[in-house]
């Protein structure tokens, strides 16, 4: 009888421990946010700012660099940049990373917007206020990310809700509803966003109804120039630009005298500038500090575009923090130089955008160079064979801009770079992002990215006007600009256009010398339909392979691979 | 591509083991003294050991045919009368029964090794909750003893099992054969894509999570790996992926064993990558220059000869090693030989109320690159006590401290591509810590790393694993077992590398900090009740068991260290904490288990199983699932048909059919995630959070179904035993990680229940005694023998499409193939290779231009290269076959030991010529030794190099390489000192060996033509499946000498 008691003792034991047993398998998540934060008062704050933190993945990622300023009649591969989507050579194909990655940063935070948007309602102790604004915020971050897709891409698909349930179907919708959806958001952003920059409690980087005036007139422009156009899309864009001009002074906001204040180190909160993509000394907030992309966290890498392999040249010039990381990923085109850029006495923006000259910096004598025997006809005066041609501190390259013969080269002390001699490894070096207060000589930048400015609004108004026969109205908003260019040396009245300067081949010269590398110059060149003519007048390498397919960019393979149900996934034609 | 089955054709293709198998299939002898009897009587004393020279207890030695028998003693010593010229019959469980000769003389030395029986019938058999006879085992199982895990001195017990059974695939996880590094285990081919294919590991009856560097091999006298469903259903929720039951020393009755085992020697480099020389270096830069620099569309150079070509492009340190000849081999400065060690102290033994073990080990391991080591202390200890007639309580606690330093340290991307023309040191013959001229401003002088301090990379782990139970008899027949079993493991890791090493290359120094706690317990209830009716055998087995996990982790990265002394001990002391982690997992399983054997006058067996789980981290309501399974087998030896076939010692028809469940993935991947990315407006910083997840409330179980037929044989006594096994498995539900598209703005893959698998195999594992032991004096040969093949094929993904090219998933193929183009040479500077090309439309002038690069096949002949229809499967990582030899010969006290293995077929991916840094044909830093294309080198093999291009387009498919080879894995010798001088040391047994580790590769096209050094590429042991060689500090090779002694 002992046995049958042990039995049931255990039978009873064993059913004890069942019981409490199936609250275990609950799932207790103490580490990880889920969806369902968002309709949190935290939730949506947060949600928000990473819709933000979404343009740091354009406005300083090396990505959209890649896809707006190389390949273009601008600017060239650089020896150090990837080669097949700067020259358009059979290599770049729906594969290209690049393409891919940009696609999925949009994608990515245009979810995160959609599920703020969604949620809103949800959320219930936000005054309402506050929420109109958070809302007009995420409508106007969504409307950029959709912008950015539809002059890449054209037709797209367009995700009006948040994606919230897994699925693997996708659709492209046309470009034209794509554009209806981008500039119903920016209206809606621009009756609920505080008026400006400047204005009272706006934060730095914060978005406005100025910028969103901005973007909204790109938008208009942009869609006139594209399938989608519709009959009034240019005197919309001149109109809605026009406006934020003429309110300028209400909103603070003015072209600085001079423009190479403009992108000053440090003055990235001037009068002049609508919205930033904003970064900061603070490193753990800055992106993931590898000059790179982590976890859809990008830095500015900007500061290491341009800048040329100067200290290959071995005339002393050692890498330095101020000179830069020697990584070049593209160089000017000698139309950009010579060309756009021919004037520069009375309008100083070529000497403002261009570092031409670098000092001897090295304090190892063995690294000056030295005259040799005999010494080359014309040698200055204190030429003395076996001794170094300079000093620190000297001048040891020198781009002069103009045309110098073998004869004087030979003969100058420093490295005498004509046009003739620039090449993939070292041209006049863009400067309009150097930062010299990165930690280190191979940090990205802590600079904020201006996206848009005011100068802007002038051109967009002008090309605008230009286009509705408005041209009055064009030359005078285009001498706005340019007769600030000659700020302090230059004559502001010899630099004025007349009406007979104008055609859309003079406003894309223009934007060459105002606009020059901030990420502008390909999407500017497919809306004016001048891609492939500019390209092949200008760009060498590109010239021989670019094609009428390259106006658009392919649909990356991995979205039309992973599109597994319902209709496949369509490619652009061409690619 | 779909490959069909040939199972017995494949062995067609097997000359090297066929050879083998009929050459000592022809030694077999099966000729049998006869006995004599006679008036005289000697008197014989003597020991009786088993192979590696350990006393053997309770051996019965009796005369044929007489009446006397005696039993060994605890030390294995025996004395005993026999009539002269009489035999003596040798027979203990496990071992052959051994008929020795008597002679007319008295023997008083007489020493005796017991060839051990791989198949003996009553050979007690480690199974899921409990022990079988070997004749009664209904499953496909593969029991390793303690004598093979013995012949391996490896570092940790996978390593060991490399190559010993049929049906375990044991592989360097992508090659990494750094210390402290833990290979993947496939057994039987890879199910799974996400839930994981790593088998469950089982000690003494518990679940164990640890890390394999956990356990200490020396303290584990058996291994079983269930590999059918039968087996394996009894773990139920685990068990899908085979299950390796690990049993560790006990305490057995008797006077105290005291054992000493040792082992020290030096490791090795298995060889050099080949990198260009200084001047093949030079020649090579000037090519990529000639080839990829253009001026405003048109070459800058004239060709090879051009004058400027002799500056350009080169630093004046270059210059200078041109004009001096130097040519460094930066891999010869940073390679040194590692050593390994290993002790291992025991004590056991007991009296009939109490037994116990206790053991203490050490082993180490360094290198072939300074700084990289594993260590671990282990501490065990197990005790039995009866309390009086019912009840047994039992601790058994495993207890170890590893520490692994440089667990990542892998400065060979910056080793091999510093150029050779530039030197290490600067003038005053300092290490000049700064990029390394010439190599793109890139390479950071690997010798940076050497100097002490500056490169720091520690992880220490503690840990215990301690089981306890509690046996109750309640009834006669009637059991009930409390088994229960904790794991607490603490896991630090620290790394720190300064400014002026490879990993900051001059920035800020960089520090990393985690901290990982993990707890794990299991509470089983197991109710056992057998009972015998005449022929009718009945065994019942009824389990509730429950399992907890929990774990958390803690993490710190800090840049700009405030003194370099101070490593990764204080984020405090830092310029910048640049980001936290963390994370906490928690998981249970509920399980409900019976099971019953039922024999018939053991001639008919049946097991038939179910088993419930409930797992928490799977959705509300597909939280449970059933798993049911039978196995029968027929004793075919016991028939009276074949009663008197004297030839035939066993004979075992298996069948076994049974569904095992798989839920091991990461819990909470019902619930969607948002991730954080961080922002600031201007002086106010934030983190925000992005949706980077979706949820999936209807995640299920992924489970496994599969059917086994086996036959186990044994021949002339067991001389010749093993078994062959044919099984087919089918997955369903399978848990697949499925890439949206990006258009959905889920930017991570999410966890579906689709799809499916199946994998089917042929297995054989043959063990015979060439030779028997007949004393020390003879010569013995035993050999065991494995072959096996594995097919699996996805058989169907989401949405019944036939390929997912996103995942690299292809219905009708294994998981794991490598999916690209079809490389079919070089684009040549001919006529009609131009206008291929352009007829491909591809470009074929100027700076990128395909001249000279690799060239593709136009699959689909649609005159147009791209990817949805010219990438085909051009391979995968699944073998034909592999298979394991062991040869043990023993004369005159020495043993020698080979033991090899062969994986034969399937595509290996090499980094060092596909991916990584170091065969980018760019020029702008060294690059492995090729052939490379030239203008006037028209080899068709390698591209061109060219300064214009990064990476050389389509190099991937230069590291796609066959991936057959045949490695010796051990060869041991050893010697057991003779009895008369072991007596006068007081010792029982004292053995003495050498063993070299991996001496060779034999076979490998990728070794001996390719450069590479070593073929074995395992997948992580996330995905064991996908097999790729990571450019990585060299694999190396070991010479030990080694010492057991016991008293």
């Amino acid at each position: 009888m002992k046995g049958i008691y042990i039995i049931l003792f255990t039978v009873f034991f064993a059913a004890l421990i069942n019981t409490g047993c199936n609250k275990k398998l609950v799932e207790e998540p103490q580490s990880i946010l889920t969806p369902s934060f968002f309709a949190t008062t935290q939730g949506f704050q947060q949600g928000l700012d990473a819709a933000y933190a979404g343009t740091r993945l354009f406005w300083g990622n090396q990505t959209y660099f890649t896809l707006t300023v190389i390949g273009t009649d601008e600017f060239k591969r650089g020896i150090d940049g990837n080669s097949n989507i700067n020259i358009y050579s059979s290599g770049y194909d729906a594969q290209n990373g690049d393409v891919l990655a940009n696609w999925r940063n949009a994608y990515t935070f245009i979810n995160t917007c959609n599920g703020l948007i969604d949620n809103a309602d949800n959320v219930k102790d936000i005054p309402d206020a506050t929420k109109k604004r958070m809302i007009a915020e995420a409508k106007f971050l969504r409307a950029n990310y959709y912008f950015i897709l539809v002059q890449f891409h054209g037709d797209i698909t367009l995700n009006k809700i948040f994606q919230s349930t897994p699925s693997t179907s996708a659709v492209r919708d046309p470009m034209s509803e794509a554009y209806k959806f981008i500039i119903q958001d920016l209206k809606d952003a621009i009756a609920a966003l505080p008026a400006g920059p400047k204005t009272g409690g706006v934060l730095p980087g914060k978005v406005n109804a100025a910028v969103a005036r901005h973007v909204l007139a790109k938008v208009y422009l942009t869609r006139a120039g594209s399938k989608a156009k519709e009959a009034n899309d240019y005197a919309d864009a001149y109109t809605t630009a026009n406006d934020l001009i003429n309110n300028r002074a209400a909103l603070g906001l003015s072209l600085l005298q001079d423009f190479g204040k403009v992108f000053e180190e440090g003055n990235e909160r001037n009068s002049e500038v609508l919205w930033t993509s904003e970064h900061t000394s603070n490193l753990a907030f800055n992106g993931p500090n590898n000059s790179g992309v982590t976890n859809f966290s990008a830095d500015n890498v900007l500061n290491h575009m341009w800048v040329g392999q100067y200290e290959k040249k071995e005339v002393a010039v050692l890498r330095s923090t101020l000179y830069g990381r020697p990584y070049i990923r593209c160089t000017p085109t000698l139309w950009l130089t010579e060309t756009a850029f021919a004037e520069r006495v009375n309008d100083t923006r070529y000497n403002k955008t261009f570092q031409t000259v670098w000092y001897a910096n090295s304090t190892n004598a063995n690294d000056y160079p030295k005259w040799k025997s005999p010494l080359p006809p014309g040698a200055p005066a204190g030429a003395v064979v076996g001794q170094p041609k300079f000093k620190l501190g000297d001048t040891a390259i020198y781009m002069p801009g103009v045309n110098k013969t073998d004869a004087e080269i030979a003969a100058s002390t420093y490295l005498l770079i004509p046009p003739r001699k620039y090449d993939a490894t070292l041209g006049p070096t863009m400067f309009k992002y150097f930062d010299t207060k990165r930690a280190n000589l191979n940090f990205p930048s802590i600079r904020p990215v201006i996206a848009y400015r005011l100068a802007e609004t002038y051109l967009i108004a002008a090309e605008a006007a230009f286009m509705t026969g408005k041209i009055t109205e064009a030359v005078t908003l285009t001498n706005a600009v340019r007769e600030r260019a000659a700020f302090p040396t230059g004559n502001a009245v010899s630099v004025r256009i007349q009406a007979s300067d104008l055609s859309i081949d003079f406003f894309l010269n223009e934007r060459t010398r105002e606009l020059c590398g901030e990420l502008v110059r390909w999407l500017d060149l497919v809306r004016t339909g001048k891609l492939i003519e500019r390209v092949k007048a200008f760009n060498p390498e590109a010239a021989g392979n670019i094609q009428p397919k390259h106006i658009l960019r392919p649909i990356p393979q991995a979205q039309i691979d992973a599109v597994v149900t319902g209709e496949p996934y369509p490619q652009n034609a061409g690619w | 591509m779909q490959r069909r089955l040939h199972y017995y054709c494949r062995l067609k293709k097997l000359p090297l083991w066929v050879g083998i198998i009929f050459c000592y299939m022809i030694c077999v002898s099966t000729a049998h003294a006869q006995s004599t009897t006679a008036g005289k009587t000697v008197s014989i004393k003597g020991t009786i050991t088993n192979q590696s020279g350990e006393p053997l207890h309770g051996v019965t030695v009796s005369i044929k045919g007489g009446s006397g028998a005696t039993a060994t003693q605890p030390d294995g010593s025996f004395q005993i009368e026999a009539p002269e010229n009489s035999t003596l019959v040798i027979s203990s469980v496990g071992y052959l029964i051994h008929d020795i000769k008597v002679g007319s003389m008295d023997q008083p030395n007489f020493l005796l090794r017991l060839t051990e029986n791989k198949n003996q019938l009553d050979q007690v058999v480690v199974v899921g909750y409990g022990t079988r006879k070997k004749s009664d085992v209904t499953g496909a199982i593969v029991s390793i003893s303690e004598q093979a895990i013995k012949d391996i001195p490896a570092a940790n017990l996978a390593q060991t099992l490399q190559g010993q059974g049929a049906g375990i695939d044991v592989q360097k996880s992508g090659g990494n054969s750094k210390p402290g590094a833990t290979p993947s285990i496939l057994i039987r081919g890879s199910r799974s894509v996400q839930a994981g294919n790593n088998p469950l590991i089982v000690v003494d009856g518990i679940p164990f999570n640890g890390n394999i560097n956990d356990l200490n091999q020396d303290d584990i006298v058996s291994v079983e790996v269930l590999k059918d469903a039968s087996s394996t259903a009894i773990y139920g929720s685990r068990g899908a992926n085979g299950v390796i039951l690990v049993s560790t020393k006990r305490g057995k009755t008797g006077r105290p064993v005291v054992s000493y085992n040792g082992y020290a020697g030096t490791v090795r480099a298995l060889g050099e990558y080949p990198m260009l020389n200084g001047e093949e270096f030079a020649l090579f830069k000037r090519w990529a220059l000639v080839n990829g620099i253009y001026q405003n569309g048109v070459p800058k150079y004239t060709g090879i000869d051009d004058a400027r070509l002799a500056v350009d492009g080169l630093s004046s340190e270059e210059l200078e090693g041109i004009r001096t000849g130097r040519s460094t081999n930066w891999q010869e400065l940073i390679y040194k030989p590692g050593m390994i060690t290993n002790h291992q102290l025991g004590v056991s033994g007991g009296s009939d109320l109490t037994q116990y073990a206790i053991s203490g080990g050490y082993f180490k391991e360094t290198g072939v690159y300074p700084g990289q080591d594993f260590e671990r202390f282990s501490v065990k200890l197990s005790v039995d006590q009866k309390l009086g007639n019912r009840f047994k309580v039992g601790l058994n606690t495993l207890n170890t401290f590893t520490t692994t330093n440089g667990e990542s340290a892998n400065p060979m991307a910056a080793a091999l591509r510093s150029s050779p023309l530039a030197s290490p040191y600067d003038s005053t013959g300092n290490i000049y810590n700064e990029y390394v001229p010439g190599s793109a401003s890139q390479v950071w002088n690997v010798l940076g790393n050497l100097i002490p301090g500056a490169s720091v990379e520690k992880r220490k782990r503690f840990g215990t694993f301690t089981t306890l139970y509690v046996d109750v008899e309640l009834l006669p027949g009637l059991k009930y077992r409390f088994n229960s079993g904790a794991e607490i493991r603490s896991d630090i890791y620290g790394n720190f590398y300064a400014a002026r090493t490879t990993n900051n290359q001059g920035a800020q120094s960089t520090a990393q900090n985690r901290t990982n706690l993990r707890t794990n317990y299991t509470l089983e209830n197991i109710l056992t009740y057998d009972k015998t009716i005449r022929k009718h055998k009945i065994n019942f087995t009824g389990l509730f068991g429950f399992q907890e996990q929990k774990e958390q982790n803690n993490e710190f990265r800090n840049t700009n260290v405030l003194a370099d002394y101070l490593q990764y001990y204080n984020p405090a002391l830092t310029a910048t904490i640049t980001a936290g982690d963390a994370d906490f997992k928690k998981w249970d399983i509920i399980s409900y288990m019976a099971r019953v054997n039922y024999s018939f006058d053991d001639r008919l067996l049946l097991t038939l199983t179910g088993r419930s789980d409930g797992s928490s981290r799977l959705a509300p309501g597909n939280k449970y699932h059933s798993y049911p399974a039978f196995a029968a087998a027929w004793n075919i030896s016991k028939e009276k048909f074949l009663g008197n076939v004297a030839s035939i010692s066993n004979l075992k028809l298996r069948a076994s059919y049974g569904t095992v469940g798989n839920a091991n993935i990461d819990p909470y991947q019902t619930l969607g995630l948002l991730s954080s990315v961080v922002y600031n407006y201007g002086d106010v910083t934030t983190t925000g959070v992005y949706p980077s997840t979706a949820p999936n409330p209807n995640l299920a179980w992924e489970y496994t179904s599969s059917a086994n037929i086996g036959l186990d044989f044994g021949l002339f006594g067991n001389r010749i035993s093993g078994s062959v096994e044919v099984y087919k498995q089918w997955t369903n539900s399978l848990l697949l990680p499925q890439t949206l598209p990006a258009s959905s703005g889920i930017p991570n893959r999410i966890l579906t229940n689709v799809g499916k698998t199946e994998n089917k195999g042929f297995e054989l594992q043959l063990s015979t005694v060439n030779l028997p032991s007949k004393g020390r004096g003879s010569f013995s040969w035993t050999t065991d023998l494995n072959i096996f093949l594995n097919r699996g094929e996805i058989t169907q993904l989401a949405n019944n499409v036939t390929k997912d090219v996103a995942n690299n998933w292809f219905v009708g193929s294994p998981i794991g193939v490598h999916y690209n183009y079809e490389r079919v040479g070089v684009w040549q500077n001919t006529k009609e290779d131009t206008a291929a090309a352009a007829a491909l439309g591809l470009t074929v002038n100027g700076v990128g231009s395909v001249i000279g690069q690799i060239r593709v096949a136009d699959l689909n002949g649609d005159k147009k290269i791209d990817p949805n229809n010219d990438r085909k499967i051009i391979g995968s990582s699944q073998p034909d076959w592999e298979g394991g030899m062991t040869n043990r010969f023993g004369f005159k006290g020495f043993d020698l030991t080979i033991m090899i293995f062969a994986r034969v077929g399937g595509t290996l991916f090499s980094s060092l010529q596909g991916g990584g840094f170091v065969n980018t044909y760019q020029g702008t830093y060294n690059n492995i030794k090729t052939d490379y294309w030239t203008p006037t080198n028209h080899q068709n093999y390698y591209p061109r190099p060219n300064a214009n291009y990064t990476n050389s387009p389509n190099r991937d498919l230069l590291g796609y390489f066959k991936g057959t080879y045949v490695k010796v894995r051990t060869m041991s010798l050893g010697y057991n000192l003779p009895q008369s001088l072991i007596n006068k040391l007081g010792a029982k047994n004292i053995r003495v060996y050498a063993t070299a580790e991996d001496p060779f590769i034999l076979f490998s096209e990728f070794r001996n033509k390719y450069g590479g050094l070593d073929p074995e590429a395992g997948g992580s042991s996330e995905r064991p499946s996908v097999a790729t060689l990571n450019v990585d500090t060299p694999p190396n090779w070991s010479f030990i000498f080694g010492l057991n002694i016991s008293f």
